[in-house]
Parts: structure tokens; C-alpha cells; sequence
């Protein structure tokens, strides 16, 4: 193990090569592009021992990748925003096939307007797909998370896609100390790669082929299972990469809580700023509030128990969410409300199309929740009143 | 070139019972080339009447590896497989099994890519002239004046040049065929498996519910096709193009059957004026203008 200054996308590359990935498709998009960059030049000069295509489009690399792990290798690609919506119907049929596969997202407004910073729509909106959803929070969690994902996905008990979430341009484009694990402790920890079906002639099987309504229920109700079982499977994996790989990092619950257990309010978030709410609660520690952070790992699985366990008794909890359900509100916010109906909570949707929401506005928006004032479900610095529509026409 | 039919008839790749309607040319195509494949064949069915004719899962009549896929996915999920198959040292060109929607319409942008990479796949494009699966709607693909569910008063534009258009990729192998003529298609599939890149075979069948012509004329219909040179059969390889013998005929004008011939068997040009019958003619002379260019050398792609 070593330790190096690097961004997030260059963590994440490096985690791609150390699972000794097979077949790679590459299409730019940013903010992800660095990943694909590094993974081809890592090509190029010989130190990686895949195949790399250069696909045409986002649909296209979620295919050549799904080809690729159907006819039995370990496979990755990375993408964002409009690219990640572009591959939305192949997001969909690689879960639907049990197939495992592994993808990076580099979060992202989604147009129009453009927008190339950061937010989590793009992400939240594939969490009905199938796939198994994790977030990192920093770089070394994106290169930590990256390598796990290949273990839990092809895990018997799994066998789904996974993909993993990273802050655009926050935590793909900045750089930070990140311990790089040695080859031979990946190697220790990720054995070849397993997978419920593989296309060989002489073993001739169908993948995807029309089902009947029943047995199309079964194959869903299957995958509805695998996510459950999927908890189990990540906190085991975790833990083991805490011990074979990198002790840095605390793997062993699917998400993290932050001196929650005296606390009678709680901070509820995602990704990067998760950092930043920390500095607030240690912040309101200091002038005698009992406050904790809840950091959310896992949108899928859903650690129901866990959030229920933990939560469950608090006074206040306020969820920050990056991403928004027109009309209802943040998707944490949702999820949090439907597994603690009776608990106090409140959404604040914010920081959507990379609005900086630093450590002074997380801290506000607390203490205003606490003291009990009223404030709107949605933040944002208030400079811009309002977007305006031109005045309607009729055409004729 | 020896096919060796008989040795492959005794290993059926279609096994009996498929779903497909009667008089399917895709059904007999799909049997042809299979069987001229050999052992070594894995198919991606991109979204059609092929997705269907295999029966219900998890049960199949197909006796290969087939990867049902998405409409436009095809080539890209076949360039993977690919490379998969590289990596894993076994010699398999990947076959994409796709009809003329997914090829000239949603699936184009991905079969250029595949094609402009030079990706190690064999791509069948099984031509029916409309989205046969769906009801039979007009696709880019469909000719001049065919009456389809979406053209009812037929279609206003010619038929995209899909094997030229192939042929403009650069990639080592294009051809046509039809299931009027399984030797020729055959011997091309066995060809195409061999040539080391992107293959492209475009299979001309005519499909009696959509064409609306008795279900056991699907190779008379076929055949026509081909003797009255609205379906071309030609092989381009290496940049050489070259006419092959059930085509020759249609380099003189004079010695082609009459369109009429073609038209009267099929209900989609059933009653349709004499203009109709003149665009096509048309066509058909200028597309053939374009293949002796390219045949004589005039013409270099």
C-alpha cells in the first residue's frame, strides 16, 4: 500500500486496473472523461491488460460492456448526466439478465438547460433499475467502493449490477491523499470473476429471451431478493476488505453514522458535503446541541433496519438531498419519511446544478430547523429571484 | 466452394417448433446460416421476430448461445462479446442477428461504430422490408410505393441503400442475399466467417403476412426478387465488387425479368398505378448504374 495526491477519477481508475478488469468501453462524458483517459493511456503503455473500445455512444458502451460480461469477463465502464439517461434502457437489461458489471458515475446536472456541475438527479434516477447504488464521499471511498463493487456484484448471493456514485467535479477533479492498495492485496481479496451465465457454444444458453408474465414476476421478485440480500453481502465484504485491502477506511456497516448516539438531532446527506456536515455537527457540538450526521451510503440497498435503529429516536432529523422529484421533494427525504413515518423530518432540496453549499449554509439551514423556524423546502443563495417565462404566445 | 451440406444437415442449430409463423423466411434463413456456421456460433438477437421465433424462455429453439438484446444494441454488445472472447483466447466471431428496422433505422448509429472499428463480428441483416414484428410498419428500409400500417397509401421514399452504405465503411466484407437462393447465401455466411474484421450480409426475406403472398411462396418470392433485379446479389471484398451468378443477367437492361412479375405476387402492391411501377423501375436502373460502376472499376468506394 502506498499513499499518493490524486483526484477522485484518477482513484477510480487505478481501482479499475488493480480488479484486473478484462474489457473496458470508453465514451466521454464529463466530468467522468479522466477515468477513461487514464484507463486508455494505462492501455496504451502496457500496464493494463484489457481490451479497450471506443464506443460511439453511451447506449453503446453500456452494450459492448454487457456483450463483454455475458461472454464471461469482468468488465467496466464510467459515465454521467445526459450519457447516463442516454443508457438507460441497457442500465435496465443488464439487471434484468442477473449479469454482474460495474459502472462509475460521475454526478451531474441533466439539461436543458446545460449544466455540467454537479447534482444528484442523473444518479437518483436509475435507482429503480435493478442495480446496486453506492456513493462515495471521497476519493479514496471512490477507489475503495470501486474495488468492492466487482466482489459484491458477482457475490452468488448478488449477482446484479452495481454502480458507484462521486461528486462531479467535487470529488472527481480534486485531489486529495488517497491509499493505493498493492496488486497482490486486491488480488487477495478479489478472486476471478464468477457469473450465473455465460455464452460458450458448448453450452448453449438463452439470455433474455421473451418470458412469461409468471416467470417474468419471478425473475423480478429475484432481483427484489438479491437487493435485500445484498446487505449481508456488503457489510461481509466490506469488513474483509477492511482487513486484506485498506484499513483506512470503515466498511463495515453500509452507511456511516458520526456521533449519533447521545444525539437528539440528525443531519441526513450524501457524497461529499457529508464531510462538510460533520464540521457542523462537531460545530453545534460545541454550543451544546446534541446532533449527529447520518451518512448515506447505500441508496440500494436500503438499510431499513439500520436507519431505523439509528434514527428512529431522534427529535429532528433534517435530510439534505441533491437531487429533486418535481412536486415532492428530495429522494433521501422521501425514502427517510417512508422508512420513519412518525419522526420529526424535513427536506431541503439544494446545491442542485453545482450551487456551492459550503459548511456556512449546511449550518444555518440546521440551527434555523432546530430552533424550530419555518424555512422552505428548497435553498438556494438568493441573488436570482426567479427564472421567468416569456409572456405565452398563440400560434396559429 | 464445397459446402458440405450434407454433414451439416445432420446437426440441426434450429431445433423443430419454433414460433414463427408459416412460410417464415426468417426461419429459414436463420437455419441456413446457422447450420453454415458450424459449432462455434453466438448469436445477439437484437429486438424482432426473432426475439419471438425462439419460443419462451427459459426454454429454446435455437440450439446455440443466443443474447437477446435491445433494439439498438446489437453490434456494440456483439464488439464486446468480441473482445471477451479475444481476451479468453476462443475463436468465435460474434453473429448479430438483426432485422432492416434495427439496421437502418435505430440500430444504425451502432452498426456504423461497430463497422468504422472494424470489430470481429458477422452482422446479418435479415431484410423484410418494414417492422414485420410490430404490424408492419414502414421502415427505412421499405421501397418505393409498398403499402405498409404506416403507409397506407405507400411509401413516398426509395429503399435505403443499406450494402452500399456498408460498402462506403471500408470493412473487409459486404453481401447480399435471399432466402431464394440458400447455396449462394450459404457459401457467403461460411466466406464472411472467415474474413478476420466487420462482416455485413443483407438476406432479402420476403415475408408472406407483411408482403401479403401465400406462406409457401416465401422462395418463389425470393427468387423473383432477384431474377427481376430489384434485389441485387453481389459480394464486395477488399474493395472489389463482384456480381455474383443468379445477378448476372441484370447488367443488361434487356435480359431482366419485368418488375411486374415481382409486384403481382405481393398484396403491398396490389392495384398500385403505373407511376409506382415506373419509380421502381427507375430504382432498380439506378441502382444498378451504381453496382456496374463500382463492378467496372469507374467507381472506386
Amino acid at each position: 500500500m502506498i499513499s499518493k495526491v490524486i483526484s477522485g477519477n484518477e482513484a477510480v481508475a487505478l481501482g479499475v486496473k488493480l480488479s484486473r478488469v478484462k474489457v473496458i468501453a470508453i465514451y466521454p462524458i464529463t466530468p467522468q472523461t479522466y477515468i477513461i483517459e487514464e484507463l486508455a493511456a494505462m492501455r496504451d503503455k502496457g500496464e493494463l491488460d484489457a481490451e479497450v473500445i471506443r464506443v460511439e455512444s453511451e447506449h453503446s458502451a453500456m452494450a459492448a460492456v454487457y456483450g463483454a460480461a455475458s461472454a464471461g469477463v469482468r468488465v467496466y465502464t464510467a459515465t454521467a448526466s445526459q450519457g447516463l439517461l442516454y443508457m438507460h434502457e441497457m442500465i435496465w437489461w443488464v439487471a434484468g439478465s442477473r449479469i454482474p458489471i460495474v459502472m462509475t458515475v460521475g454526478t451531474r446536472a441533466v439539461g436543458a438547460p446545460w449544466n455540467i456541475w454537479n447534482e444528484h438527479t442523473d444518479f437518483m434516477s436509475e435507482r429503480d433499475s435493478g442495480w446496486l447504488m453506492a456513493f462515495a464521499s471521497t476519493p479514496q471511498e471512490a477507489l475503495d467502493l470501486t474495488i468492492q463493487a466487482f466482489k459484491i456484484s458477482e457475490d452468488e448471493r448478488v449477482f446484479l449490477p452495481m454502480m458507484v456514485g462521486m461528486d462531479g467535479f467535487i470529488l472527481s477533479h480534486t485531489k486529495t491523499r488517497v491509499y493505493i492498495p498493492s496488486q497482490e492485496e486486491v488480488d487477495s481479496f478479489l478472486p476471478s470473476r464468477k457469473q450465473p451465465y455465460v455464452l460458450d457454444p458448448e453450452d448453449p444458453v438463452d439470455i433474455g429471451n421473451m418470458f412469461q408474465p409468471i416467470d417474468y414476476m419471478k425473475l423480478r421478485h429475484s432481483m427484489h431478493l438479491a437487493i435485500l440480500n445484498s446487505k449481508e453481502v456488503i457489510r461481509e465484504i466490506g469488513k474483509e476488505y477492511e482487513k486484506k485491502v485498506v484499513p483506512v477506511g470503515s466498511y463495515s456497516s453500509l452507511n456511516e453514522s458520526y456521533k449519533l448516539d447521545d444525539a437528539e438531532y440528525a443531519i441526513v446527506s450524501m457524497g461529499a458535503w457529508s464531510l462538510d456536515a460533520m464540521q457542523v455537527v462537531d460545530e453545534l457540538r460545541n454550543m451544546g446541541v446534541k446532533i449527529g450526521l447520518y451518512r448515506i451510503r447505500y441508496i440500494r440497498p436500503w438499510d431499513e433496519e439500520d436507519i431505523k435503529r439509528k434514527l428512529g429516536d431522534k427529535d429532528g432529523i433534517l435530510v439534505f438531498d441533491r437531487s429533486v422529484s418535481f412536486g415532492r421533494g428530495g429522494h433521501l427525504y422521501l425514502e427517510l419519511k417512508a422508512t420513519l413515518p412518525d419522526v420529526n423530518i424535513k427536506g431541503i432540496v439544494t446545491g442542485l446544478g453545482g450551487v456551492a453549499i459550503g459548511k456556512d449554509v449546511i449550518s444555518s439551514l440546521t440551527r434555523k430547523f432546530i430552533e424550530g423556524k419555518t424555512s422552505d423546502e428548497w435553498f438556494y443563495p438568493s441573488e436570482v429571484e426567479k427564472v421567468e417565462l416569456r409572456n405565452p404566445r398563440y400560434i396559429k | 466452394m464445397s459446402l458440405g451440406i450434407r454433414d451439416i444437415l445432420n446437426k440441426p442449430r434450429l431445433l423443430p417448433g419454433t414460433s414463427a409463423c408459416p412460410g417464415c423466411p426468417e426461419n429459414i434463413a436463420l437455419k441456413s446460416i446457422s447450420m453454415a456456421l458450424g459449432e462455434n456460433a453466438v448469436f445477439i438477437v437484437v429486438a424482432g421476430c426473432s426475439s419471438i421465433i425462439q419460443g419462451m424462455g427459459p426454454k429454446s429453439t435455437y440450439n446455440y448461445p443466443v443474447l437477446n438484446i435491445a433494439f439498438a444494441a446489437g453490434p456494440a454488445a456483439a464488439a464486446g462479446m468480441a473482445k471477451a472472447f479475444k481476451m479468453r483466447n476462443k475463436d468465435i466471431k460474434p453473429v448479430v442477428w438483426a432485422g432492416d428496422g434495427g439496421t437502418a433505422d435505430i440500430g444504425f448509429a451502432s452498426l456504423s461504430g461497430a463497422a468504422e472499428r472494424n470489430d470481429n463480428i458477422l452482422y446479418i441483416c435479415v431484410d423484410n422490408e418494414a417492422y414485420m414484428n410490430t404490424g408492419g410498419h414502414r421502415s427505412g428500409s421499405t421501397p418505393f410505393g409498398a403499402r405498409t400500417a404506416s403507409t397506407p397509401g405507400g411509401k413516398k421514399e426509395n429503399k435505403k441503400d443499406l450494402p452500399l452504405i456498408m460498402m462506403a465503411h471500408h470493412i473487409p466484407y459486404v453481401a447480399t442475399a435471399s432466402v431464394g437462393y440458400l447455396h449462394d447465401l450459404m457459401e457467403k455466411v461460411k466466406k464472411a466467417r472467415s474474413i478476420e474484421g466487420f462482416t455485413y450480409i443483407q438476406v432479402l426475406t420476403p415475408d408472406p403476412y407483411g408482403w401479403m403472398f401465400d406462406p409457401s411462396k416465401t422462395a418463389e418470392v425470393g427468387k423473383l426478387a432477384v431474377q427481376t433485379c430489384y434485389w441485387p446479389l453481389i459480394e464486395y471484398e477488399n474493395g472489389k465488387l463482384t456480381i455474383s451468378q443468379e445477378s448476372m443477367h441484370c447488367l443488361d437492361k434487356r435480359t431482366r425479368k419485368p418488375i411486374e412479375e415481382f409486384l403481382k405476387i405481393q398484396g403491398r402492391y396490389k392495384g398500385v398505378s403505373q407511376e409506382v411501377v415506373k419509380g421502381l423501375e427507375e430504382y432498380i436502373e439506378k441502382m444498378w448504374e451504381r453496382i456496374k460502376s463500382i463492378y467496372e472499376g469507374k467507381v472506386i468506394l
